[in-house]
């Protein structure tokens, strides 16, 4: 039997986390084990910190917006699922360049939060329709050129269809539309600031031969945008 | 074009030729007349080289003035230092004149005056008269000086009746002129403005009359069978077709708001009726959408309604910014393809089934 998937749950309300470790136990053919419960980020000081693979965090703790703390919680090793009830693509663009593997809307969380657990723990990208949006309406001058095939994958998958139906509408595979949306999301880790999640994700994805290194886009970092002088041509 | 602009305009095109016109005046008064009084008392000046040189002065004063009136109302200080400068050269030319002759002889006192027109024209008018009056003291003080006799008292009294009184009449013409203009520009932003009510007003009539043909066409006939008992509520078929009116109806009140994304108001609007029967309806954006005129958006909520009245429980509507346009998807659980609305007005509609579930784009193109 191979390990089970450990998990940390931060959320501060008790009903959520209690929704979301039922997902987890009713999805009993999967190998995903909780660890822990935390409703705030104060055990990231504890020592030695819990053991686990995936940390299943809310973006809002006590009203607050804590995107900004994911970078400490990957820079420990742990794979963050960031699991909002926000759904604006600037939350969810800022989540993902902060090195989170993938965005689970609450809405989508029965359906996906298990799968997007299971696939950040394997370093694989995991895209929900929420995440297609956003990247969908990004118009940020540093974002990836997505081949037309992978935009079309992620609008058809967007707008709500199956992977198979987008791959009839396509005529292609369900395992090419898989690559194809898997490959979107890889570009983006490329791109921002680095992380080491991101650095894995690429990794994996390279290694999956869902992208080929040649397909990345040279590293832009986002941290220089709003630095003054950056519109000097000199920099 | 909006209406507050040609009117604006046209005021500020009549101030500008009221303004052409007094350079035009002081110009022409500083060269025919001082400049051909000079000429023609040349010998009589102690003076003629310094006399001239304060001729020359006050022409670059008055040049410099005219450029800073023609580029726009000149601030105070620049105003002054012009009406200053000719000030000082008409005292000087006038304390140089011969004495006994400088009231015969000055030539300086009108083109200063007007001088000071000019710049202060369109500044408070107490102004403009505190200058003329410190010109005319100035002189009284040369006269004085020089030791004046009554007759001279008479001279300086006409003289400053003459030209000091021909410069405040063209003073107080202009700022009547521009009074006028003022006025007329305001009847002509009145008119427009009345105009384009009148006009909106029957755009508004126009779209109800419209809203009021497609009810009667569609609405009208179904409430009139099911009240002669024709149609029965109990059939599934009338049900549906009640269904769909209904959701016409809500679209046709959303339509007369003119709101940002009346797109997304309207399809909210469709998805009221479908709502109430039990269906989940989800709407959702991506990117920021274009806005669509009012015929193609009308096939749009069409494909809309067809769509969500077939839904059994759940539909999900997406409107997502594509290169050109904007992709406006469905997927239900309708069971069976739709019959959807022809395409047109820049839409084209296409749809796939896939077991029970419906999926549609309607793809609206801006070019």
């Amino acid at each position: 039997m191979e390990q089970p998937v450990t998990v940390v749950i931060v959320e501060d309300h008790p009903v959520v986390t209690e929704g979301v470790a039922s997902w987890i136990r009713a999805d009993s053919g999967r190998p995903v084990r909780l660890v822990q419960t935390a409703r705030d980020l104060a055990w990231l000081r504890a020592d030695p910190r819990p053991p686990a693979d995936v940390v299943i965090l809310d973006l809002e703790l006590s009203g607050e917006l804590v995107t900004a703390r994911i970078p400490s919680l990957v820079d420990a090793g742990y794979r963050v699922v960031a699991f909002s009830g926000h759904t604006d693509p600037d939350i969810v663009m800022e989540a993902l360049d902060n090195g989170a593997h993938a965005y689970v809307s609450k809405e989508e969380g029965r359906d996906h939060l298990v799968e997007a657990v299971l696939a950040a723990a394997a370093d694989r990208p995991y895209v929900t329709r929420s995440q297609a949006r956003a990247i969908l309406a990004d118009q940020r001058p540093s974002r990836p050129a997505l081949s037309e095939q992978e935009r079309q994958a992620l609008l058809l998958w967007f707008q709500g269809m199956s992977k198979a139906s987008v791959g009839v509408r396509m005529s292609i595979s369900e395992n090419t539309v898989r690559q194809y949306i898997s490959r979107a999301r890889a570009k983006y880790a490329a791109t921002g600031r680095t992380a080491p999640s991101k650095d894995a994700l690429l990794a994996r994805a390279i290694e999956d031969g869902v992208i080929k290194p040649g397909e990345i886009v040279p590293y832009k970092s986002l941290a220089h945008q709003g630095r003054p002088g950056l519109g000097d041509p000199g920099q | 074009m909006t209406a507050a602009q040609p009117a604006a305009t046209m005021s500020g095109r009549y101030q500008r030729a009221f303004t052409v016109a007094v350079v035009f005046l002081v110009v022409g008064w500083h060269i025919a007349g001082a400049g051909g009084q000079l000429l023609r008392d040349r010998s009589a000046y102690s003076s003629f080289a310094f006399q001239g040189a304060m001729w020359l002065a006050m022409a670059l004063a008055i040049a410099a003035g005219s450029i800073m009136v023609l580029r726009g109302a000149p601030g105070w200080r620049a105003a002054w230092t012009v009406a200053l400068i000719a000030l000082v050269a008409s005292t000087a030319a006038a304390a140089a004149s011969p004495a006994g002759q400088m009231l015969a002889l000055n030539w300086a006192w009108g083109s200063a005056g007007w001088a000071g027109v000019l710049v202060l024209l369109r500044r408070r008018f107490t102004e403009l008269a505190c200058f003329l009056a410190a010109e005319a003291l100035a002189n009284l003080g040369v006269l004085l000086w020089e030791g004046m006799h009554r007759t001279d008292l008479a001279g300086f009294l006409a003289l400053l009746a003459w030209s000091t009184g021909a410069q405040v009449a063209v003073a107080a013409g202009v700022r009547a002129l521009d009074v006028a203009a003022g006025q007329a520009a305001a009847a002509v932003r009145n008119e427009h403005a009345a105009r384009e009510r009148a006009a909106t007003a029957e755009i508004i009539r126009a779209a109800r009359q419209a809203r009021w043909l497609t009810l009667q066409e569609s609405a009208a006939p179904l409430i009139a069978e099911l009240a002669a008992g024709t149609a029965d509520p109990g059939d599934a078929l009338v049900r549906n077709r009640c269904a769909v009116q209904a959701a016409r109806l809500r679209r046709l009140l959303a339509e007369g708001d003119e709101v940002p994304g009346s797109l997304v108001h309207e399809l909210h609007a469709s998805a009221d009726v479908a709502e109430r029967r039990g269906v989940s309806v989800e709407i959702e954006t991506a990117g920021s959408l274009p806005q669509l005129p009012v015929p193609a958006r009308r096939v749009i909520t069409d494909a809309a309604i067809a769509i969500l009245t077939a839904a059994r429980s759940q539909a999900r509507i997406t409107l997502a910014a594509v290169t050109a346009g904007i992709a406006v998807s469905f997927v239900a659980d309708t069971g069976a393809v739709v019959g959807l609305p022809a395409a047109g007005a820049g839409v084209a509609i296409e749809q796939q089934q896939d077991g029970g579930m419906l999926w549609a784009e309607a793809r609206w193109n801006s070019q």
